[in-house]
């Protein structure tokens, strides 16, 4: 009995599906590793039935099965230098990026509020293209002390460009036409004489 | 010149440094490499020391396949890493900023340019900051000066981190742990980090043993705390071993924001059996005040505190007599300032009333209320009746630990039982 030797495996080891190396593929070790609690609390639930012993849960099984895959690349793998190159880099592109983002968008904001400032310029001024510090400056009188009409003058051609009804039925023909003060909404005065 | 200097380690190797004296041909990658080496470095083997005086070598440098031998010989170590990398070591005397690649130099550069330009900030919101300091206002102003300066200040030390935070030294330096604390970006680094994982740890602790309504309202804690009984590190709400637990713990209290503060500690154990109302009640099993704390000072230990300025309750060995389920001992840190405060006052240990030197039926709440204290770190552990319970409640002359606690046996409510017909 002392000289005889232990029955040899390889047959075993070459065939049989139960039998399997124990060295692991490196993406498992860390779960492996995870399986066994060492800490006083879990934060997950163990799946145990009666009887059959521990389940693998099923997310993890499907993360085994995903990373185990021949067709996974394999990690990004970087020594320690290295990766802090990479986040060096990394962090100067970011902040970069940043930097033209805050730019485009205070460029966008400058124009947003040209657009309003002049948008109110159009919407002060008469008929005649004059505001009131305009009239005041030249000395042109108050448009309520010549007509009646005046209210009605100041920004109306701005007023008609800002009009949205009409817009859900096929916008108005209107709106592809820049407001102008000529011709004349009267037609041509007939009866002018000098 | 620059680039040579910057060269990578092994291509010098290969290359040798000056062109001048270049004696050997340019020969193949392997072949190369050794000889190179070897007038190269020229140290690490010429010629086999006497056999009385072994060389000493390095296993981090050795590169031959000589030195290799001789150094399993003569001082049974074998070589770290491969031969590739020991060249490297060897030679490598190039700091980490000035490795030679070309991307990483550019962003170096308009990581350095935008550094500038944090500066720069930084000074003039300092100015800006003494500016307003200066200004005279009238009454009715002087709240919303203050409420300026402080989102100045605020703003300032903003722009302290922003101005650190994307350098690479900085971020190493952090992760190998030897951060300064007195800087704000090691303070801010190490902040996130234990918010990012062991805060939400103890929030969950505290949450889940109902710490947070128990012994106290609401903390929202802004120091983090680690307990170790005897050397031993205490995870938040582990159980203690009784007889570990009998001295007093050593509380590593880490402050996030700048300056010295004094805190005051409570350990409130909120399950203390009461026969006598059917319920439970709290015991303070330690309280100390004046205990000054500082981003770099961070340990207490809770037996070597200072008897008649700053401990008010020594240490009570945790226990929970036989039959009762575990109890939580909670450590509260304190603050020593109220709500709007911001610096720390001292107590005066000697004229706390006696009613808040008594350990049973200490009241936190009403004593954080009183001494207008403002709680900023909690800690916790449990502990059970175990092996060692008797012996620490004999040695500490607590009564009851012969006492064994029985659930009060709810007798069935009586219910007929109904004919075999329906079961079936």
């Amino acid at each position: 009995m002392a000289g005889m030797k232990a029955p040899s495996t390889a047959l075993l080891r070459a065939f049989s599906p139960l039998w399997r190396p124990q060295a692991l593929p490196w993406t498992a070790r860390g779960c492996v590793l995870q399986q066994q609690q060492a800490a006083p609390f879990s934060s997950t639930q163990r799946m145990e039935k009666k009887g059959r012993g521990a389940k693998t849960d099923m997310r993890i099984t499907l993360i085994r099965y995903h990373l185990q895959h021949p067709l996974t690349p394999r990690p990004l793998r970087f020594s320690r230098t290295r990766a802090l190159r990479h986040w060096t880099i990394h962090r100067a592109w970011r902040l970069y990026q940043r930097k033209l983002a805050e730019k485009r968008t205070l460029e966008l904001e400058r124009q947003y509020n040209s657009m309003a400032e002049a948008c109110e310029a159009l919407r002060l001024i008469d008929s005649n293209g004059l505001n009131a510090q305009d009239r005041e400056r030249l000395g042109v009188p108050e448009p309520e002390m010549t007509g009646a009409k005046s209210d009605k003058d100041t920004g109306r051609l701005y007023r008609i460009a800002m009009r949205k009804d009409g817009i859900f039925n096929g916008a108005p023909i209107e709106y592809a036409k820049i407001q102008t003060e000529t011709p004349s909404k009267d037609g041509w005065n007939h009866g002018w004489t000098k | 010149m620059a680039f040579e200097m910057r060269a990578r380690p092994l291509a010098k190797c290969i290359k040798c440094t000056s062109h001048r004296s270049l004696t050997l041909p340019i020969r193949s990658f392997t072949s190369a490499a050794r000889l190179a080496l070897d007038v190269d470095t020229g140290a690490t083997e010429t010629q086999a020391p006497p056999p009385s005086t072994p060389k000493k070598r390095d296993p981090n440098t050795v590169t031959t396949a000589h030195g290799e031998r001789q150094l399993l010989r003569n001082q049974r170590l074998m070589p770290i890493g491969s031969r590739r990398r020991r060249a490297a070591m060897q030679q490598s005397g190039l700091p980490f900023s000035e490795l030679p690649y070309q991307c990483f130099q550019e962003a170096r550069e308009y990581l350095r340019e935008d550094r500038a330009e944090k500066l720069e900030a930084i000074r003039i919101e300092r100015e800006r900051i003494e500016k307003l300091k200066q200004a005279k206002v009238s009454e009715t102003e002087q709240s919303r000066k203050e409420i300026r300066l402080q989102s100045m200040q605020r703003q300032l030390e903003e722009l302290k981190i922003l101005a650190d935070i994307n350098d690479p030294l900085v971020k190493k330096t952090f992760e190998d742990g030897k951060g300064d604390m007195n800087k704000p970006i090691y303070r801010y680094l190490a902040d996130r980090k234990w918010r990012s994982y062991k805060r939400r740890v103890l929030i969950q602790r505290i949450t889940q043993m109902n710490v947070v309504p128990d012994v106290l309202p609401s903390i929202e804690p802004v120091v983090s705390t680690s307990l170790s009984f005897a050397g031993r590190k205490v995870a938040h709400g582990e159980f203690v071993d009784s007889l570990i637990s009998a001295q007093a713990p050593k509380l590593n209290i880490q402050c996030y924001d700048k300056g010295k503060r004094l805190v005051t500690i409570a350990v409130i154990n909120p399950d203390v059996p009461d026969v006598s109302k059917d319920g439970f009640g709290y015991r303070c099993h330690f309280l100390a005040c004046n205990i000054e704390i500082s981003p770099t000072d961070t340990q207490v230990n809770l037996s070597k505190l200072v008897e008649d300025k700053q401990v008010v309750l020594p240490w009570l060995p945790a226990y929970a007599q036989k039959g009762l389920p575990y109890q939580r001992m909670s450590v509260v840190i304190l603050n020593q300032s109220g709500p709007g405060e911001t610096e720390t006052r001292p107590i005066d240990v000697t004229t706390i009333q006696a009613s808040d030197k008594k350990r049973d039926g200490f009241i936190l709440r009403s004593f954080v209320n009183r001494m207008k204290l403002t709680p900023v770190g909690v800690d916790l552990f449990r502990t059970k009746w175990d092996d060692g319970t008797a012996e620490v409640m004999q040695n500490a002359g607590i009564p009851g630990w012969d006492v064994e606690f029985r659930a009060k046996r709810i007798e069935p409510l009586p219910y007929q039982r109904k004919d075999g017909e329906r079961y079936r």
